[in-house]
């Protein structure tokens, strides 16, 4: 063997490449991931009209914990009760809509393709403004959980209805854009017609439409992190067989993979994820179109790693942005808003950068 | 184990998509180790062949047989490891790298919930070489030409490691060499003991490459033996509907086209 190919076998098949370097990659990124996010997350409860310090807050948080619950200062209880629970949600729907778009995008070989795409968010608003059409909204105890189960129906609903007319078209991944596409166009100008013609009471709801995070319960809080987690865990599972539907279903299927079947259950668990990512905090754009794309340009597209790393920097976009909501005085910001703001010109230097070794 | 029998069998096989005979009375065997061409114009069935082949199509009646074994009683997962199909082309996009592309390969036979094994590696390591990509290992799929992706979905298909490699249009968009150099990967693959089908419209590769030919025409097979029986002048013309000049140099059958089509000299655009 001659000098050259010993060192392009050293290049090619050494201890930097291959599944091992994979391995290690995605093993590093889960553990520095839940390093950031415990650091943001301390971070994030510092934030807010309450002036907490950074240790202060570290220190709460841990009297939060030993004591189960029940701190005796004033910060810790802001910490506990406002900031705590907020936080928590903010992070499992970063993660959650990052993910889900990761995987739609996969699934239905499209760039544009956002978790929205099969109708779950129109599904979830139109819901919600039927119910509090009600009036049941304003007046009930029971308010609480009545915009967030109204959501979550409106979305399963909105993509059931997707899906068969999807699957009665052939099921092909376009018939879901086409099919997603309509039924969300419908959904949302009825939802127009109604808040055009009741524009009075709908503040609240207007609120949840642009996505707030504020007053978030650790009851909410918990239901959504425990549902979230779930969904996440069986996604990760499968994600060396989302990498063969990367090749197309044709191929996957000369894998071994039941192709069409595969993606229709990945469809439904991307759909109730979506569904609980709207449900208590209103329809957040960009982190799912924005977030995959980000993660792909910078470490590929093999889903063991990408998805791992958009958990993390989905859930970091959103609490940073929901950080910055927070230390406005004058009232809050709409954090879909923020997000774009902060998101776009960084896209851009990316795009500008990596554009040309990216194609999708 | 190999065994004496042929390697890739179909009997009385019919497929149809709705009432119209798509394939009939189709019966043929090949040998271990052959390498046989699908040769016949768009539409007489060549690629449906290869998906009843690899059971993305069931067929309506027959029986196809790999290895003795009666596809029918396989799953998908257990066909994928013993039939791989090469595409023509492959979507490039989702920035997979050359490495990733060929590991998934693997796929039928990953036993574990995420990862390849250290065989896998060396099985992945091994195909990129002996395809002369390895130098593009760390590449993304859609930086290459498409000849050295053309080796790269062969790496990917050899990684599977299968008695019979299926490909359809290899050479579709590749220049004369690239076109060639396929056909020589085919053949030594054949050499070394792989049963090959190819489906293609380069006749002239096709007889002189490959050991037997099985010239379809609407559906049923008109000819099969070797180049010589199969390409004359006379089957091309009734198959492909034009007239053409055969030749033969040095054992090896050239196909020339000198008839026309109903757009020639005369035609009605003139």
């Amino acid at each position: 063997m001659t000098d050259d190919e010993t060192r392009l076998r050293e290049e090619v098949m050494g201890k930097n490449v291959g599944i091992r370097a994979i391995r290690r990659r995605s093993t590093l990124i889960i553990i520095a991931g839940i390093i950031v996010i415990l650091v943001m997350y301390v971070y994030s409860l510092t934030m807010g009209s309450y002036p907490v310090s950074f240790q202060e807050s570290f220190h709460q948080m841990i009297e939060i914990i030993t004591t189960g619950g029940n701190p005796e200062e004033m910060s810790g209880k802001v910490i506990f009760h406002l900031r705590m629970p907020r936080s928590l949600l903010v992070i499992m729907v970063g993660a959650g809509l990052a993910v889900a778009g990761a995987v739609m995008q996969a699934l239905i070989h499209n760039p544009l393709v956002d978790p929205y795409v099969t109708g779950v968010s129109s599904g979830a608003s139109f819901a919600v403004i039927l119910i509090s059409l009600t009036g049941v909204v304003a007046t009930s105890l029971a308010s609480v959980w009545i915009v967030p189960v109204a959501a979550v129906i409106g979305a399963v609903l909105a993509f059931i209805l997707t899906m068969t007319v999807a699957e009665s078209a052939g099921g092909k991944a376009m018939s879901y854009v086409l099919g997603g596409t309509i039924i969300g166009m419908g959904l949302s100008a009825g939802t127009t017609l109604i808040l055009s013609t009741n524009a009075e009471d709908m503040h609240r709801i207007t609120d949840w439409m642009f996505g707030s995070f504020a007053n978030t319960s650790w009851e909410e809080a918990i239901l959504c992190t425990v549902c979230i987690s779930i969904i996440l865990i069986i996604i990760m599972i499968y994600a060396r067989k989302l990498n063969m539907m990367l090749l197309g279903e044709d191929q996957a299927r000369y894998l071994g993979l039941d192709a069409r079947r595969f993606k229709r259950n990945m469809l439904i668990l991307v759909a109730v994820l979506t569904a609980f990512c709207v449900a208590f905090c209103g329809v957040i754009g960009f982190v799912g179109l924005i977030v995959p794309h980000l993660c792909r340009m910078v470490i590929g597209g093999d889903n063991r790693v990408l998805l791992p790393t958009s958990i993390v920097v989905g859930s970091v976009v959103l609490l940073v942005a929901d950080v910055f909501c927070k230390s406005f005085t004058v009232g809050e910001l709409p954090i879909g808003a923020i997000i774009s703001v902060i998101g776009v010109p960084f896209f851009i230097y990316l795009m500008v950068k990596e554009g040309k070794r990216y194609a999708l | 184990m190999p065994s004496d029998g042929p390697m890739l069998e179909v009997s009385e096989m019919a497929f149809s998509y709705s009432d119209e005979g798509t394939l009939k009375n189709i019966d043929f065997e090949i040998m271990p180790g052959e390498f046989v061409a699908l040769m016949g114009p768009n539409g007489s069935g060549k690629t449906t062949m290869m998906r009843c082949i690899n059971k993305i199509h069931k067929p309506s009646s027959g029986k196809i047989e790999i290895d003795s074994e009666d596809i029918m009683e396989l799953s998908m997962g257990e066909i994928a490891r013993i039939c791989t199909t090469v595409p023509a082309d492959t979507a490039v996009d989702f920035s997979l790298s050359v490495r990733d592309y060929v590991a998934l390969g693997r796929s039928p036979f990953i036993k574990t919930i995420w990862w390849e094994d250290e065989k896998d590696e060396e099985l992945v390591n091994d195909a990129m070489w002996r395809m002369g990509i390895a130098h593009y290992a760390n590449r993304r799929l859609h930086e290459l030409s498409s000849g050295e992706r053309a080796r790269v979905l062969l790496a990917k298909g050899l990684v599977q490691t299968p008695k019979v490699i299926l490909v359809d249009e290899p050479s579709a968009h590749l220049d004369i060499k690239f076109k060639v150099q396929i056909m020589e990967i085919l053949r030594n693959l054949s050499r070394q003991g792989l049963t090959v089908l190819i489906a293609s419209h380069d006749i002239n590769l096709l007889t002189r490459f490959c050991d037997r030919i099985l010239l379809l025409s609407k559906g049923h097979i008109l000819k099969y033996g070797s180049p010589e029986e199969v390409v004359t002048e006379e089957s091309i013309q009734e198959v492909f509907d034009i007239r053409v000049k055969v030749v033969v140099e040095e054992g090896t059958v050239y196909v020339l086209p000198t008839g026309s089509t109903r757009f020639g000299v005369d035609g009605p655009l003139n």
